[in-house]
């Protein structure tokens, strides 16, 4: 259920429209969320940010870069005005800012998430199933990287970086992309090569070794699949841990920069307007930030659960 | 015992030398495809070259290696290692002495990690505990659906919500009640005051030590659930102790184990934390230092500062290794 | 023990795993219970115990008496000191029992010294005598030592030695030597024996080895589905087995003085406790079933000569015919 659980979600972020249809492949997967309302609720949640990170538009007609100052400060209007959650001080659209801002927060999301499970599954399955030097090298490697904590890299790497050009949403978060994920490999290579050194020796395995099948096609076929299911509950939890990372980053003007909006950019700026009375400015970036965090969390969580059943 | 804490040791020089090598050819290729640091001690201002190669000489940035792209740069490489060896961890922007500015930055960390500590063990071993006793009532699903809330709450939000939404009312209140130098105002003074560094650290730390205590909840339930239905426990029982002598010897001792070696991991994200933490709260540690760094594009602070916590992780999980061969006979007689 | 009933709820429905069991055990005497798995028997000596974990497990009905003292009607705290007392037992897997991270010694004398009071030193000469006592050698030296520094068969020797910590009146045996070598096995047996024999012990031995069964027990008990399906001495529960469960049974014993002929083997499989056949619940696997036994209650137990008992509709046929 686990797997089909996160691919739906990823197939949801490609095909919205088909994702909600909950046509019979996914029947199954639905049948058994529907036992938990609180996984349907954070699942609708995930999905609703993932819609207007796919779609903006859909949500706002205001431009979040085109700014009025003569409009500067207003505060929220309500679903009926111009400006329903009002202003910041330059007289940027929030709404527009907040739905805008959802596309770099999540895109960085998924694709730190992506490479690092890429890079984790494929040196944790070499160093398992190989062992002897393969193993030293790739094991040496992540208790090395271990001993930095991401947030620390990406401080030092991304100050380095701080005077660069960047253009364009994939150019604003290339950078914070490349060194999150720098940093974020090695919890995965560590469960991949504990379960790979677990399956290996599996009756099935050693069968298809017998029977002269290829270390690749062992791997693929017979050990990764294993594997795959202890990872996969990891992902949303760890999407929703760079979701907050980014805004850290940004708070430092360090993550996603300015022109580019993001949620990180949105709260930095209204952390500062706080004090002095709008209080808004802060909220609604947090608050949608919030949302979405709580709700990978709460899939992620469920996933954990459903993979470790002896724990519940 | 010895041999293995000779190992352990050993092992932990050899991952501090990786680690700053690490640090070293990451920093170098960052340079050699973003040009030279040194920039930013002029600012906004253009220096000419005799002022810019001045200042990149005292950083030791002038090795034409810099400008080689993929060059690895052993030579600056063994410069450093050596004046680390020497206990030379560079200067700031403004030449101060990075070991110095640490000397009196360390203490108010050392601060905040006791409260974290004393956090992590209350929340994380007491509602562990109580959810793996309880487990499958109410209070179990109460706890870890607040362990799930704790997660969906980054740190960063949880500090930005409590210094904006909740100390500036409370301590106005408190400020007007019971003056501004009672305990009450300080402890939820929005920002560090130096004066008092022990009772504003007190709010901060509890808050990153809550971050952490989500892992070690749902670790200690996991750790004393398996020992709960566990053979050896059911031994215990049999021989007629009461329930609480079970729970102590039996079980919680032997739940420490996996527990232990999970403090490792969950010092390395409370270091980071522990650099947003002091950051937004202002408080001057070796995480607010860095944090200002950041801010101030100090990239030598900032080496000198990561590399230090580096030697600090790991010497964290050196003694970590030792406690976990402290509490499980099996490794100690490898 | 009479007519315990125990019980345990699980996702499928509520199962019975022990259905009125009755047995008894004297001073210096030893009762052997033998079943296939899942048939009830170390659930009883759990529940003897009040070592059942509740919920799921519980305790439907029936009553435990030691020395005259209803065990069933104490608090579960009073129960469990209670049987520290009086009651030792000993567990399948030693190397799971012990706990890794204390020292054999700590470990002997855990009771001794948590509610006795027992000093350190006290309680460390007890700890060399407890070895003693078991045969383990040099047991000066390796009180002090932890038990994965020992080998299968003295860890199950320190295990017994901790039952015998309290000086109990009776030990429960639970499977003492499935985890061990056939030489060890040997080895336990009688170790266990001589101790019983020694201190006048009551001896609960739990077991599927009908062949351990012959050598030390006094009396048998043979349990199918939650249910003692005969109840005799061994010696005639051996010679004319009274319930054709008991019979299959030691048809199923490879024997050496029975060269080359085939190994008999009980048809079907246990049954499925959810689901426990109408009637006899060993009917569908009996060869003499008929259909008295596949319908109503199951068979009421018939009292037979020399205080035995079984629980089939033809106990007396089946006996005269072995």
């Amino acid at each position: 259920m686990s797997d089909q659980t996160v691919q739906v979600l990823i197939t949801e972020e490609q095909n919205p429209e088909e994702g909600r249809g909950g046509g019979s492949i996914w029947g199954d997967a639905f049948r058994t969320l529907r036992r938990r309302p609180e996984v349907i609720i954070a699942a609708l949640v995930a999905l609703f940010f993932l819609v207007v990170a796919l779609f903006p538009k859909l949500f706002t007609s205001q431009d979040p870069q085109h700014c009025d100052i003569a409009d500067s400060g207003i505060p929220p209007q309500g679903f009926g005005g111009a400006h329903p959650f009002g202003t910041d001080i330059t007289g940027c659209d929030m709404l527009a800012g907040v739905v805008y801002g959802a596309r770099p927060s999540l895109l960085l999301a998924f694709i730190v998430v992506g490479l690092s499970v890429l890079i984790g599954v494929t040196l944790g399955t070499l160093a398992g199933f190989y062992l002897g030097w393969v193993d030293t090298i790739i094991s040496r490697a992540v208790e090395v990287f271990l001993v930095i904590p991401l947030l620390l890299a990406a401080l030092l790497l991304l100050s380095l970086f701080h005077g660069a050009e960047t253009s364009g949403v994939l150019g604003s978060i290339l950078q914070p992309a490349l060194v999150l994920t720098l940093f974020g490999w090695m919890g995965y290579t560590r469960y991949v090569r504990a379960n790979v050194l677990e399956t290996k020796n599996l009756d099935y395995v050693v069968a298809a070794r017998v029977l002269g099948a290829s270390d690749l096609r062992i791997m693929v076929r017979h050990v990764l699949p294993n594997a795959i299911g202890t990872v996969t509950a990891l992902v949303p939890t760890a999407i929703a841990g760079v979701i907050g990372t980014e805004a850290v980053l940004a708070f430092l003007g360090i993550g996603v920069r300015p022109p580019a909006v993001s949620w990180g950019i949105l709260i930095s700026n209204g952390s500062e307007r706080f004090a002095a009375g709008s209080q808004y400015l802060l909220l609604f970036p947090l608050g949608c930030l919030v949302l979405t965090v709580l709700a990978f969390v709460i899939l992620g969580d469920a996933l954990r659960d459903a993979l470790d059943p002896k724990l519940k | 015992m010895g041999r293995y804490v000779l190992r352990r040791v050993l092992q932990g020089i050899l991952t501090l030398f990786l680690v700053i090598f690490l640090l070293h050819l990451l920093t170098t290729f960052a340079i050699q495809l973003n040009g030279n640091p040194a920039l930013a001690f002029f600012g906004d201002r253009v220096p000419t070259q005799a002022q810019l190669s001045a200042v990149s000489a005292r950083f030791g940035l002038d090795d034409p290696c810099y400008n080689q792209l993929g060059n690895p740069c052993f030579g600056p490489f063994v410069n450093r290692l050596k004046d680390y060896l020497s206990g030379d961890f560079g200067t700031n922007l403004r030449g101060r002495e990075i070991t110095s500015i640490v000397a009196t930055a360390a203490p108010n960390s050392f601060r905040l990690f006791l409260v974290v500590t004393a956090t992590w063990l209350v929340v994380g071993m007491f509602l562990g505990s109580t959810a793996a006793r309880r487990r499958g009532k109410v209070v179990d699903h109460g706890i870890r659906g607040f362990s799930v809330m704790i997660d969906a709450l980054p740190v960063f939000v949880m500090l930005l919500v409590y210094r904006y939404v909740i100390t500036v009312p409370v301590y106005t209140w408190a400020k007007k009640q019971f003056g501004s130098d009672s305990f009450i105002a300080l402890l939820f003074k929005p920002s560090f005051d130096s004066d008092h560094p022990m009772i504003t650290v007190i709010i901060p730390g509890i808050l990153l030590g809550l971050a952490g205590s989500a892992a070690f909840i749902r670790l200690v339930r996991a750790a004393q659930l398996e020992n709960y239905n566990s053979d050896h426990v059911r031994a215990a029982r049999s021989k007629g102790l009461s329930e609480r002598h079970v729970r102590v010897f039996h079980i919680v001792r032997n739940s420490s184990i996996p527990v232990a070696t999970a403090v490792g991991i969950v010092f390395t994200e409370a270091l980071a934390g522990a650099v947003i933490t002091e950051g937004v709260m202002n408080i001057y540690g070796m995480g607010g230092l860095l944090w200002n760094a950041v801010r101030d594009s100090d990239v030598s602070l900032i080496i000198g500062i990561v590399t230090l916590l580096a030697i600090v992780t790991i010497v964290v999980m050196i003694l970590v290794d030792l406690l976990y061969a402290a509490l499980d006979p099996r490794i100690r007689y490898e | 023990m009479t007519d315990l009933v125990v019980e345990f709820s699980t996702a499928d429905g509520v199962v019975r795993a022990v259905d009125g069991l009755t047995y008894s055990v004297d001073a210096g005497r030893t009762l052997a219970i033998v079943g296939e798995s899942g048939s009830g028997k170390s659930v009883s000596s759990l529940a003897v115990m009040g070592l059942l974990q509740s919920p799921p497990a519980r305790i439907a009905g029936g009553s435990i008496r030691f020395n005259g003292t209803e065990l069933l009607t104490m608090s579960r705290k009073q129960h469990r000191a209670y049987c520290g007392e009086h009651i030792g037992m000993v567990f399948q897997d030693a190397l799971a029992a012990l706990n890794p991270v204390y020292t054999v010694g700590w470990q002997l004398t855990e009771a001794l010294r948590a509610r006795h009071g027992f000093s350190r030193r006290q309680a460390r000469t007890r700890a060399i005598e407890l070895l003693d006592m078991v045969k383990v050698p040099a047991a000066r030296q390796r009180v002090s030592e932890y038990p994965h520094q020992f080998s299968g068969g003295m860890r199950q020797r320190v295990m017994i030695a901790m039952a015998l910590a309290m000086d109990p009146e009776v030990l429960i045996a639970d499977e003492p030597t499935t985890a061990l070598d056939v030489t060890v096995q040997a080895q336990i047996m009688t170790l266990l024996a001589e101790i019983q024999a020694e201190r006048q012990m009551g001896l609960i031995l739990i077991t599927h080895d009908l062949g351990v069964v012959a050598t030390v027990a006094d009396q048998v008990t043979v349990m199918y589905a939650g249910r003692a399906v005969e109840q005799a001495p061994v010696l005639e529960a051996y010679g004319s087995p009274a319930h054709p469960y008991t019979k299959a049974l030691l048809q199923s014993i490879p024997r050496l003085d029975r060269k080359g002929g085939e190994l008999e083997v009980i048809p079907g499989r246990p049954p499925d406790l959810l689901a426990v056949p109408a009637g006899c619940p060993f009917h569908p696997r009996c060869e003499r079933a008929e259909d008295v036994c596949r319908t109503g209650a199951p068979p009421p137990v018939v009292e037979l000569p020399g205080g035995r008992s079984a629980a089939c509709h033809f106990a007396q046929e089946v006996m005269t015919d072995a």
